[in-house]
């Protein structure tokens, strides 16, 4: 009796699970355990703001040195900025947040960067005023669909994002299991 | 006497203007631009900022910098994976090969040559007359024996291979004169004697983290390791000293 049972229970519980063609995703909308877009508007996601206290590094990227500065990319935030002053106290001094990021360069106070798709290229000058002075829209126009956060960190099925809005992380949940990552 | 004096004002106030734009001169020159690691894909020269993404490089000119133009893109087809600049030349990895560009039409580089190889990732760094390439050819870059590849460029238009020396997992490298510093990740940071490019010689390995990167920077390598940033001072090129560990 025990043995029909277990397979009665085990048979209830496989009808839960669907099977899916991770290949034709679309063949069945099933509601899985996946990734699910965190979303920011456009207008948010693009604000670029700098500030005076050290952010842990998660995703580190690209390094660039000017000056007394060395600059770290944290891919898909924005750029740490380290004192090197003096090399041996060398120290994180801010955080400069520029969402779907991944480069930088910088020539006298300008620095440019990405954000998605754009360049953009901010005023160093006035350490109380670090500011956006120029984005070039659809300058990159791949940085749109392969920025950081444009695909879930991990392989699996994930909600497909909408397009009205920015991604700006992921978060377990369950999801209609409209897109798959290798 | 009147006559005298006014004559002594101008020419001392001509002098005093041609000293200040002296200065002005001496600190744009001095710190105008910074230095990026080899994994850069952005990079300054000039009054132009260069930019790749997977498949084109972008120019823009940022004579005024609050307002870059763009003046070309350039297809370039293949998996653009770095650009490094010399001279007056972009080199350029990428997973099939390194493409060097020139700079004598700033506003619109033309390639000049390629030096293919098989498929890996592949940063560049160069001097007048070599560029050295890593390429890593583990799983996710492709199949390429995994090493420091020397390719003589004083011919330019052909670019030719004169030395392979095997390493595992080689990535981001700088060159500091005649030595040349490869982050190897967890098999640690390679210092290379390349006197004789032809010869290079591994004269010190570092290890204890993860190397990705390395920037030469007014006498210390700045190394990009997974566990946050290392600076070394490299008053003695061959044998750097660590200042600080600046964790994650």
């Amino acid at each position: 009796m025990r043995f029909f049972c277990t397979i009665f229970l085990a048979m209830l519980l496989s009808s839960c699970w669907q099977k899916v063609d991770p290949r034709n995703p679309g063949s069945a909308l099933a509601t899985v355990w996946g990734y699910k877009p965190v979303y920011a508007s456009i207008a948010t996601a693009k604000q670029i703001i700098y500030s005076p206290t050290p952010q842990p590094v998660l995703r580190a990227g690209n390094i660039y040195a000017k000056d007394n500065l060395i600059y770290q990319v944290e891919n898909g935030r924005g750029i740490h900025v380290i004192d090197n002053t003096v090399p041996a106290n060398a120290r994180r001094v801010g955080f400069l947040t520029i969402n779907g990021c991944n480069q930088i360069s910088i020539k006298n106070n300008f620095l440019y960067s990405n954000s998605y798709d754009d360049l953009v290229v901010i005023d160093l000058s006035d350490v109380n005023n670090i500011r956006e002075i120029k984005r070039v829209a659809g300058a990159f126009p791949e940085g749109n669909t392969a920025y950081y956060f444009s695909q879930p960190p991990q392989a699996g099925y994930y909600e497909c994002p909408r397009y009205d809005s920015v991604v700006t992380g992921w978060r377990m949940d369950s999801v209609k299991n409209s897109c798959y990552r290798n | 006497m009147k006559y005298f004096l006014n004559r002594l004002t101008i020419f001392v106030s001509l002098l005093l203007l041609l000293l200040a734009s002296c200065e002005k001169d001496m600190n744009s020159v001095s710190s105008a631009t910074g230095v990026g690691g080899s994994l850069s894909r952005f990079t300054i020269v000039g009054n132009y900022l260069y930019a790749v993404d997977d498949h084109f490089l972008y120019s823009y000119d940022i004579s005024n910098g609050a307002n870059p133009i763009k003046t070309g893109t350039s297809a370039i087809n293949f998996d653009i994976e770095t650009i490094y600049p010399f001279n007056n030349r972009l080199f350029i990895g990428t997973r099939t090969g390194l493409y060097i560009y020139s700079l004598d039409t700033p506003s619109m580089p033309s390639k000049i040559s390629e030096a293919r190889h098989a498929r890996s990732c592949d940063p560049v760094v160069a001097n007048d007359s070599i560029a050295f390439v890593t390429l890593k050819g583990s799983s996710s870059c492709g199949p390429a024996e995994s090493g420091l590849y020397v390719h003589n460029i004083k011919n330019i238009f052909t670019p030719l291979l004169i030395r392979t020396l095997p390493m595992s997992n080689p990535e981001g490298l700088a060159l500091n004169g005649n030595t040349l510093y490869i982050c190897c990740n967890n098999d640690g940071l390679r210092v290379v004697n390349v006197g004789d490019p032809a010869n290079p010689v591994i004269t010190k390995t570092l290890t204890g983290a993860y190397f990705k990167d390395a920037i030469v920077y007014n006498n210390h390598l700045i190394c990009f390791v997974s566990t946050g940033i290392m600076l070394y001072d490299i008053g003695s090129a061959a044998n750097p000293v660590l200042v600080k560990t600046i964790a994650n």
